[in-house]
């Protein structure tokens, strides 16, 4: 039986080339993009999850809330690993990790600039998987100056693994001695470190101050559940050992602290949560998003509905041309679950086929979605252990959904009536066909909103003014490693011609670098009212060469001599304080530590800068401020482009006048700029390659349903002609019954668009608002698709001669 | 074999209700050739449809081999009508995907015969009407006559007890359709029952008795010499 039913498919499929052809095209089309957006989402989901203890690591963080001030810290204190280990049996290890920053390492004679330096407890091997290739991962980071190298950073440095013992120059007059080659870290990692360099070697890590935090730290349970009952315990563990230093410094208890509205908390973050859930301060690398696996997925079942959809639409409207094989069979003595059976084998016959071929085109347009992606994902036999079942699984799913329909609508036929040709022309009587194409319609148009939208916010990022010029502007980025010539770098590239001005900190809207102090505005040192803003030491030419603007009052002055203990604070800020005329008020900055006027300096306000975006466009601006001071982080020159080349040059002869070992690091700060919004450029991208591909599926359907109704109406379309009608007119009421769906799709996808497009920009704080043109054009843009799909085949069925039609009857 | 009491069937559509049988009452004995004629719209179809089992009356009783099938489920009439009847039609009705010997064979897979018995069967048949030679053809490759020799090798494969063939001519030339009508007859004469709707006088004589219906009642029966 089952092999007559394969037999009349297979037939039946070959029969209609054309209609079997769209149909798997847009199966397949719908499956491989389905499937690599589910390698993205997998690969999203995968983070960190090579390590074979992952489920029992959990990192430790610190809330903190200070007044209004309100800060995420993903590092925690010095001595909190040890405490943890020393007080709770349950908590198996515990290891500290430390960002090392940016260190000079040589190579013969040479200092190559490296990024990706940490300072690691010895129990880093203990809790993380990452297999050592030589060396004893149980002592390989106890030894001060020692460093663990991965397999890459190895051969790079000595082109070998083999380098146990050997010695590494890092800054020119350290020296570290190589004690361990680990495999790379696996992509799928929260952090990417080449150097992990003992943390004996660090002073710091000695400290036992509990109020301060900058150690990323990891503890290893004994059993999977455990961190619950360490984090009901967190309280009272961290009570026990900062409640004495608060004592002394800020002079109340926890108890007061806590019950005056600020609060100190510790909590714990599940290892594989990081990557996707985490966005706190002190991280040890970017993080992705919940939000765009979100995203993703329902993308991809968009995608995917919009192709079984096709699939049963395309399936029902030719049923018709089954409905005598139907008819023959139930006379014959089949039954209704046989017919049932049919369909759905049938069915997922083609499903099997639009996924072999979904899967070969998913792996060959891998290296293109990776590029579109910034991924780097690979398909290998440990995907297909996974990707196999469920691939069959989704032939399954998808062949059962698609055929469901056709099944048990074409199965329930009555015999009589189908052999009497009573239900051959059925079109226009399908009200689910008509519901899935409406459905269908109104996807694509909601996924045209949310690219219009996509594609303005972005373009509203590029162009915002940002309340600083970010063009034109080079930065030397390691002007630190000129020490005390960096102030001699600066006046020369000052006087060089096409160099604007220049100015001399790390503190850039758009770096890295953050740096938050405590001050206080009088000298009652009250806890509520203490500021908490990002502190940034720059000199007398910032405001000028980044082009900020200010409020009110003046920027520093290397003339006035009091400008040292001068302050300019921003807009927010200023608000913040509830200063009306700020002007010449005073701030006190805590020393940290005791909280008083003894242990503070006090400062003037002598001007208020314009607010100016220095985090992303999603955070509402924050209060900052800037003191004068001698920060030789980067080099920021804002130069005259008409002659970049030699300006360039210029600088760059200037450096290797200065320091010829070292090689100059610069960069451009509207590049700078970009790079931070990668992701949402990303998204944008994709959003708009997948919502053009959902269009073309549901095109596809759309034609294939066009051609069959003009079909079906062959007849009609003859005896119109006969009497008189135009081609237009013909061509016209074709369209017009497809155009009546979109319409309602319309209806229905604009303002269901409309809403969670804003829903949307609501992650920003500074954000376009919908325009009533995004939503016309998307209306427009899907009708007129639709036309041209439809069009194509009305004037086809107009044109052709009635003779023709009305004798195939 | 065949006795229908005070048959009644209706159509309704939304606003008219039309009566396409009348308390019709007729009775077929086994053995019998029968064929039942009338004008258009006077019932024809739906008895045969009835009599097939592919419908079921709304009044009246219908005993088939003594068994009441008026109200039947439709599974237990498909279970009795594959096993019992054979049909033919004007249009022949053949599945174009499938070939001259899957279109006979089909009948025998759904009453669950082994597929050994199936080909000696199917082998037999297309033998009988001499299409033997077409057996691997697809139905379009076929003339009309040929097709419908065909729908007749189908529905006799099973040995039904009853054939029902609905104007099994009327879409042939006449050459042909005496062909066919010849075939009919040999099975009758080997003892299958057949009831024939025509509007052929000509094909109508090949019959024992015509029964003529006339908005949904039997009106005149003619017994044939």
């Amino acid at each position: 039986m089952i092999k007559n039913y394969i037999k009349t498919a297979y037939r039946t499929l070959l029969k209609n080339k054309g209609f079997t052809v769209l149909n798997v095209l847009g199966l397949s089309l719908g499956l491989a993009s389905c499937l690599l957006i589910i390698f993205y989402v997998v690969d999203e989901l995968s983070y960190d999850r090579y390590n074979t203890k992952a489920d029992r690591i959990s990192r430790v963080n610190e809330d903190l809330k200070l007044g209004e001030n309100n800060v995420l810290y993903a590092v925690c204190m010095p001595p909190l690993a040890q405490a943890l280990k020393n007080d709770f049996p349950y908590v198996e290890d515990a290891v500290r990790l430390k960002n090392g920053g940016s260190r000079h390492v040589k190579k013969g004679g040479v200092n190559i600039l490296e990024n990706k330096t940490v300072f690691a407890d010895p129990s880093l091997f203990n809790v993380f998987t990452l297999p050592m290739i030589n060396g004893s991962p149980a002592t390989a980071l106890t030894e001060p100056n020692s460093v663990v190298l991965t397999e890459t950073t190895a051969k790079k440095y000595f082109n070998s693994t083999n380098v146990i013992g050997k010695t590494l120059t890092f800054d020119d007059n350290i020296f570290y001695k190589v004690s361990g080659v680990i495999r790379d870290i696996p992509r799928q990692s929260h952090f990417d470190f080449d150097f992990f360099i003992s943390m004996s070697t660090l002073p710091d890590s000695r400290s036992t101050e509990w109020l301060r935090s900058d150690y990323n730290t990891y503890v290893l349970f004994k059993n999977a559940g455990d961190h619950k009952k360490l984090e009901a315990a967190l309280p009272a563990f961290l009570n026990k050992y900062s409640g004495e230093q608060m004592q002394a410094q800020l002079k109340m208890s926890m108890a007061a602290f806590e019950k005056g509205g600020s609060f100190f908390r510790l909590n714990l973050t599940p290892l594989t949560d990081i990557h996707l859930k985490s966005n706190r301060t002190g991280e040890l690398g970017p993080n992705g998003t919940t939000q765009y696996v979100y995203i993703f997925s329902a993308i991809a079942l968009f995608i995917l509905l919009i192709a079984c959809v096709n699939f049963m639409n395309l399936s029902t409207a030719r049923s018709a041309n089954r409905a005598r094989e139907v008819g023959v069979r139930k006379v014959l003595g089949s039954l209704r679950k046989h017919l049932i059976a049919q369909f759905l084998i049938e069915s997922i016959l083609v499903a099997f086929a639009a996924t072999v071929i979904a899967l070969t085109a998913a792996i060959a347009l891998l290296p293109a979605f990776n590029q579109l992606s910034g991924k780097d994902i690979i398909v290998n036999s440990q995907t297909m252990v996974w990707l196999i079942p469920a691939l069959l699984l989704i032939v399954l799913v998808v062949g059962a959904l698609a055929g469901s329909y056709p099944a048990f609508y074409l199965s329930a036929f009555q015999p009589i009536a189908v052999l009497k040709g009573k239900l051959s022309a059925g079109f226009k009587g399908s009200g689910l066909r008509s519901f899935l194409v409406v459905l269908q319609f109104s996807i694509s148009i909601f996924l045209i909103v949310g690219t219009l939208v996509i594609y303005n916010q972005l373009n509203y990022i590029q162009t915002k003014n940002l309340g600083y010029n970010r063009n034109e502007v080079l930065i030397v980025q390691n002007t630190f490693e000129l020490g005390n010539r960096a102030n001699v770098f600066k006046k020369e590239i000052k006087q060089l011609p096409g160099v604007v001005n220049a100015t001399m900190t790390g503190f850039l809207p758009t770096s890295n670098w953050k740096n938050t102090a405590i001050f206080f505005k009088d000298a009652a040192f009250d806890q509520k009212k203490a500021l908490f803003p990002q502190t940034w030491e720059v000199d007398e030419d910032y405001i000028k060469t980044l082009d900020m603007k200010m409020a009110v009052g003046r920027s520093f002055s290397s003339q006035m001599l009091t400008d040292s203990s001068g302050i300019i604070i921003n807009e927010s800020a200023a608000k913040f304080l509830g200063l009306k005329d700020p002007l010449n008020k005073p701030l006190y900055r805590s020393n940290g530590g005791k909280q008083d006027i003894s242990n503070s300096k006090e400062y003037h306000i002598i001007g208020v800068v314009k607010d100016f975006n220095f985090s992303s466009l999603r955070d509402v601006i924050s209060p900052m401020v800037l003191v004068l001071a001698n920060n030789p982080g980067a080099l920021s020159v804002r130069v005259n482009t008409k002659n970049l080349p030699v300006v360039l040059s210029q600088i760059k002869d200037k450096w290797k006048g200065l320091t010829p070992n070292i090689q100059i690091d610069f960069s451009f700060m509207d590049q700078d700029f970009d790079a931070s919004y990668r992701a949402e450029q990303r998204v944008g991208t994709i959003f708009i390659v997948f919502t053009a591909l959902a269009i073309i599926i549901a095109c596809l359907g759309l034609f294939g349903l066009a051609a069959y109704a003009a079909e079906q109406r062959t007849k009609e379309i003859g005896i119109r002609k006969i009497l008189g009608a135009s081609i237009a007119a013909i061509a016209g009421m074709l369209s017009f019954d497809f155009l009546k769906l979109v319409l309602i799709a319309i209806l229905i996808s604009l303002p269901v668009g409309w809403f969670l497009m804003n829903k949307w920009l609501q992650e920003f704080a500074y954000r376009v608002n919908i325009q009533w043109w995004v939503l016309v054009l998307a209306g427009f843009t899907s009708i007129f698709i639709a036309l041209i799909t439809i069009g194509f085949q009305s004037i086809k069925a107009a044109l052709s001669n009635p003779v023709n039609s009305l004798r195939s009857e | 074999m065949i006795k229908i009491t005070n048959l009644e069937k209706f159509y309704r559509t939304e606003e008219v209700e039309t009566i396409a049988l009348n308390k019709l009452s007729i009775e077929v004995k086994t053995g019998e050739f029968v064929a039942i004629m009338g004008p258009s719209g006077c019932g024809k179809s739906t008895l045969l449809n009835i009599l097939g089992m592919l419908d079921d009356p709304d009044e009246g009783s219908y005993v088939f081999n003594g068994i009441e099938v008026a109200h039947f489920t439709e599974r237990k009439r498909a279970d009795l009508r594959k096993h019992n009847i054979g049909f033919v039609f004007q249009s022949f009705n053949l599945i174009d995907e499938l070939t001259v010997f899957e279109n006979v064979e089909l009948p025998l897979i759904y009453t669950g015969v082994p597929s050994a018995e199936r080909v000696k069967r199917v082998e037999e048949v297309l033998d009988k009407m001499q299409i033997m030679h077409r057996r691997n053809h697809y139905p379009q490759q076929l003339s009309g006559g040929q097709q419908q020799r065909v729908a007749i090798a189908r529905a006799v494969v099973n040995k039904p007890k009853l054939i029902l063939a609905d104007e099994p001519t009327g879409n042939l030339d006449s050459s042909n359709g005496n062909d066919v009508m010849e075939l009919l007859t040999d099975l009758n004469e080997q003892g299958t029952t057949i009831i024939m709707v025509t509007h052929s006088e000509h094909d109508a004589r090949y019959s024992h008795r015509i029964i003529r219906l006339l908005d949904g009642q039997s009106v005149v029966e003619n017994i044939m010499v």
